[in-house]
């Protein structure tokens, strides 16, 4: 759901229930929206350690920029994963064995550059 | 007779997240009950499955989302058909929903049906002021908007989309020159069929004085060719062209339906190197992009990417072409059969 704010519209997640209310009586309506069973993961935005790991996951010079903000950033001294992990297609969501394995990191994934 | 609060109502869906933005039939039991009846299915029915969202698509959610779209319970079987391709995996629903690329799903019918249910496959065809061609190509982007943002889970990043985002449904004429529409899809030419993509909007072609089908089609593959095509790089999603009888006359009158896809693909092509000094070729291309310095480049990997439906009144000489997205990597056909 998206409502306008004087500093532009915020999204709010859809509500999970409603009501309609007569003179005498009430009724649920159908909910129509499908909600994920069980919950859908959450990503912890401060890492725990220093270190950064890139995701490339194919779009257009993505890997050329990744690899420039690996030199910058070892040059500052942060501890940067050597290898940049491929996501073989932009448009679908990476394999579950590669989010799983990313999971277990404990520094900051950046994940592929938009366009 | 149960009375309804329903202009409350409405207004309580749409503070609520129920909504695509425009006021809705506010989901009521009875009318879902009679909707899943015309589907064909049980509310617990499992219908299709987001695996990457851990979200299992019941009937009763397709109902409710039929009856907040204003459709009729007469929709119902081909409504069953438009939500199992809605939620096949490879129409990809999530990644059309939240793409950057702000795509719509493009829902085409086909056959029989046109007529039996009422589309307008003639004036304004691509945007309809119609009941069945506005609520069903309604009901197909608000499964997009719902399904396909893992229950609200996941927000969209179109960077501008477009107006099918709202609804985006069109019917070919009941009687083609070339054949219907899903025969592309191997369906046999007496069957009522939907067929499903992921799209950008429609860019107008016109020609109003070229007198051959060669003009015409040459005009339609420049149009395909102009530098902001999404396709140039990756090519993996095609290209709808929509022909109105104006244009088919002189077209059909030259070429075969085959003709007409082998004639653009040959020649509807650029210069690799002019492409890629615009910047619309990655520095480093992937292997997968195919990428051929020197030689003239189609935006079509392959002939099967592009189709052809007619619609559209007379008395006009547009054409249009319907850029698929480039993540829309599969289309979607499925015959409409009897509940």
């Amino acid at each position: 759901m998206t409502k306008a704010t004087t500093n532009g519209p915020v999204y709010n997640p859809p509500a999970e229930q409603l009501t309609s209310c007569g003179d005498v009586s009430c009724e649920l309506l159908v909910d129509p929206i499908p909600r994920p069973a069980p919950e859908a993961i959450t990503v912890s935005l401060r890492p725990k350690v220093a270190k950064v790991t890139f995701v490339d996951h194919h779009k257009p010079n993505s890997r050329i920029i990744m690899e420039y903000t690996q030199s910058v950033l070892r040059k500052r001294g942060i501890e940067v994963e050597g290898e940049i992990f491929i996501k073989a297609d932009a448009s679908t969501r990476m394999p579950a064995a590669m989010l799983q394995s990313l999971s277990q990191e404990r520094g900051l994934i950046l994940c592929g550059i938009s366009d | 007779m149960t009375t309804y609060a329903t202009l409350e109502d409405i207004e309580n869906c749409m503070d609520n997240g129920w909504t695509d933005g425009l006021p809705v039939i506010p989901p009521y039991g009875s009318l879902v009950d009679a909707m899943l009846e015309a589907m064909g299915w049980q509310g617990s029915d499992s219908v299709g499955e987001i695996p990457d969202q851990n979200i299992v698509v019941r009937a009763e959610k397709a109902a409710a989302t039929a009856v907040m779209a204003g459709c009729k319970t007469e929709y119902g079987p081909l409504l069953r058909a438009l939500t199992e391709g809605l939620l096949d995996p490879k129409l990809n629903l999530s990644g059309v929903e939240v793409t950057t690329g702000g795509a719509a799903v493009l829902v085409i019918v086909s056959g029989p049906v046109v007529e039996q249910l009422g589309f307008e496959h003639e004036t304004n065809a691509l945007g309809a002021n119609c009941r069945a061609n506005a609520t069903v190509g309604r009901f197909a982007q608000m499964m997009r908007y719902f399904c396909g943002r893992g229950g609200g889970v996941l927000q969209s990043h179109g960077t501008i989309g477009h107006p099918g985002r709202l609804s985006f449904c069109i019917a070919e004429h009941p009687k083609t020159e070339w054949g219907a529409y899903h025969t592309q899809y191997g369906l046999p030419e007496t069957a009522s069929a939907i067929s499903l993509m992921s799209t950008e909007g429609p860019n107008s072609v016109n020609n109003h004085y070229g007198d051959t089908g060669t003009h015409i089609l040459d005009t339609i593959g420049d149009a395909l060719c102009h530098a902001g095509q999404t396709a140039w790089y990756y090519r993996s999603g095609g290209f709808v062209v929509v022909i109105p009888p104006d244009h088919m006359a002189l077209v059909a009158k030259d070429f075969s339906r085959e003709q007409a896809l082998e004639y653009i693909y040959k020649h509807a092509r650029r210069q690799t190197d002019e492409l890629a000094e615009l910047g619309r070729i990655a520095k480093n291309p992937i292997e997968f992009a195919e990428v051929a310095p020197g030689e003239l480049r189609s935006p079509l990997k392959s002939r099967e990417q592009l189709t052809f439906i007619e619609c559209g009144s007379s008395g006009g000489r547009f054409s249009a072409i319907i850029p698929r997205w480039v993540g829309s990597t599969h289309a979607v056909c499925r015959e409409i059969k009897s509940v």
